[in-house]
């Protein structure tokens, strides 16, 4: 059986006046799998490639070398449009787009010509605690709370396999935080959707993520997350500096 | 007009270069090498206007509208700097756009098949191409720029690069389009345009140099709709990669 996302040998340079050679290799030759639906945390330190990576995963930026596959079919043979419908990055920073918000949920049926299913923009929306809000009303006046919360249900009605998800929580206070949480552990459990998460708080991947990929010096290494267990030493250290 | 009465009308030009000096505007040069090179340029193009009018040979006429195409382009094109391949789409938009005009004009008979009248036209509807492709041209990196996160957020959903750039490019049309709708609306009111004026003052009938202008009027418009409609068709691929990325515009 083909697994849901395969990484195989990605890697990317950047430019870097530092180094001698003009460039530094952020990710070097990457192997990852995610064979079933399952909530993965990406860690390491500042500049160790974590959002590159999930950018290069939601084909937004290019890899030097290497290639990903969803469920078996390869990015580089695939139609950018036909990959990102199925890895859906959503960004730190919520983008709210020019209309209500309700043209902001409409977005993917109006995208793809498929029907609007507003009983389930219905039900994410009270879910997230935005049921409160006029669809009418501009989507550019919610605080920044609500716009994240709002950019990740207009992801979730595209009903993608796989959601990167890039510190999506960040900028969020604690409350808004755990919701934002609470509503993707729940679509994952409900929906079978796998969750790729960038995080530097490791109770947050301890709580949503069943796997640990860590990002060092260009490398990724993998480690399974039990509730008993915790995070390794090695990661949280790794989170620790920051 | 005599050469004397032509020369007291410098005044108007000291004029100028004494505020710049006044006010320390250090525009002086500036001032002086435009006003020259105005002169130079129009008397030039008077002389040669005259021969290609007596002549009215059409491989004068076609060299004319082919140096006007050229320089329009690349005066437009400068807007671009930082885009590959924005030379060679405007030019293929204002030549397009100058072939349909003049093509349109003649074939339904709004103006004779002379080069006192197909030079004058085209020189304005490269004109105002020249002017709407740098104004498009600025406008749509401008707006690519600024709005990244929203083209971003479309190709996340799913979305084509068309799809992605439907806002942004909808903008910078709008953009481009303002003087030529404000010209438009305000016509006759605020400014009697350049055209009709030169008619009246060389003895035309003023309700025949209307007409002229109003000939004019609209087909700038419809040019300079169909211009920026054509370069945002063109310009589509230019902002992503081959592998549908959205690039990174070089600084210039």
């Amino acid at each position: 059986m083909n697994a849901l996302l395969e990484i195989r040998g990605l890697s990317k340079r950047i430019p870097s006046a530092r180094e001698s050679s003009g460039e530094r290799v952020l990710l070097h030759k990457i192997d990852a799998v995610i064979r079933e639906p399952e909530s993965i945390a990406i860690m390491g330190g500042s500049g160790q490639g974590k959002s590159t990576l999930l950018r290069i995963l939601a084909c937004l930026d290019s890899a030097d070398e290497g290639d990903m596959y969803v469920r078996g079919a390869s990015c580089s043979s695939m139609e950018p449009a036909k990959w990102r419908s199925q890895v859906c990055y959503v960004a730190q920073h919520a983008v709210m787009l020019p209309g209500s918000v309700e043209d902001n949920l409409r977005t993917v049926s109006r995208l793809h010509g498929t029907v609007y299913e507003q009983p389930l923009a219905e039900r994410l929306m009270k879910q997230s605690g935005l049921d409160h809000i006029p669809m009418k009303g501009p989507a550019g006046d919610l605080s920044g709370g609500e716009k994240q919360r709002l950019a990740l249900i207009r992801s979730l009605m595209l009903r993608p396999a796989v959601l990167l998800l890039d510190e999506v929580t960040a900028s969020l206070d604690a409350i808004s935080g755990r919701l934002v949480e609470d509503i993707l552990l729940e679509w994952h459990r409900e929906e079978g959707a796998a969750l790729v998460w960038v995080t530097h708080h490791a109770d947050q991947a301890s709580r949503a993520a069943s796997r640990i990929w860590t990002l060092k010096d260009g490398t990724l290494t993998d480690s399974e997350l039990s509730c008993e267990s915790g995070i390794s030493d090695e990661t949280a250290g790794s989170v620790r500096e920051r | 007009m005599t050469l004397l009465a032509l020369s007291c009308t410098l005044i108007f030009v000291f004029i100028t270069m004494f505020v710049s000096f006044w006010k320390r505007l250090g525009l002086e040069k500036s001032i002086a090498i435009g006003s020259i090179r105005a002169a130079v340029q129009l008397l030039a193009i008077g002389y040669v206007l005259q021969y290609v009018f007596q002549t009215e040979h059409v491989a004068f006429i076609i060299l004319i509208i082919a140096i006007m195409t050229v320089v329009a382009t690349w005066n437009a094109s400068r807007r671009g700097a930082g885009l590959k391949g924005v030379f060679w789409r405007i030019a293929l938009t204002i030549g397009v756009m100058e072939a349909f005009m003049i093509l349109f004009l003649i074939g339904l008979n709004l103006i004779e098949p002379t080069p006192q009248y197909i030079i004058p036209l085209s020189g304005m509807t490269i004109g105002n191409a020249m002017i709407v492709s740098g104004l498009f041209t600025t406008s749509i990196k401008r707006e690519v720029e600024a709005s990244r996160g929203e083209i971003e957020t479309l190709l996340s959903l799913g979305a084509s690069g068309t799809q992605a750039m439907q806002g942004p490019m909808k903008r910078a049309v709008k953009f481009s389009m303002i003087p030529t709708i404000d010209s438009l609306k305000t016509v006759g009111l605020v400014q009697l345009p350049g055209m009709m004026t030169g008619m009246i003052i060389a003895g035309a009938d003023p309700v025949e140099a209307v007409r002229y202008q109003l000939l004019i009027l609209f087909s700038h418009t419809g040019s300079a709709a169909m211009t920026s409609m054509i370069l945002s068709m063109l310009y589509q691929k230019l902002f992503f990669t081959p592998d549908a990325r959205l690039r990174k515009i070089e600084r210039s």
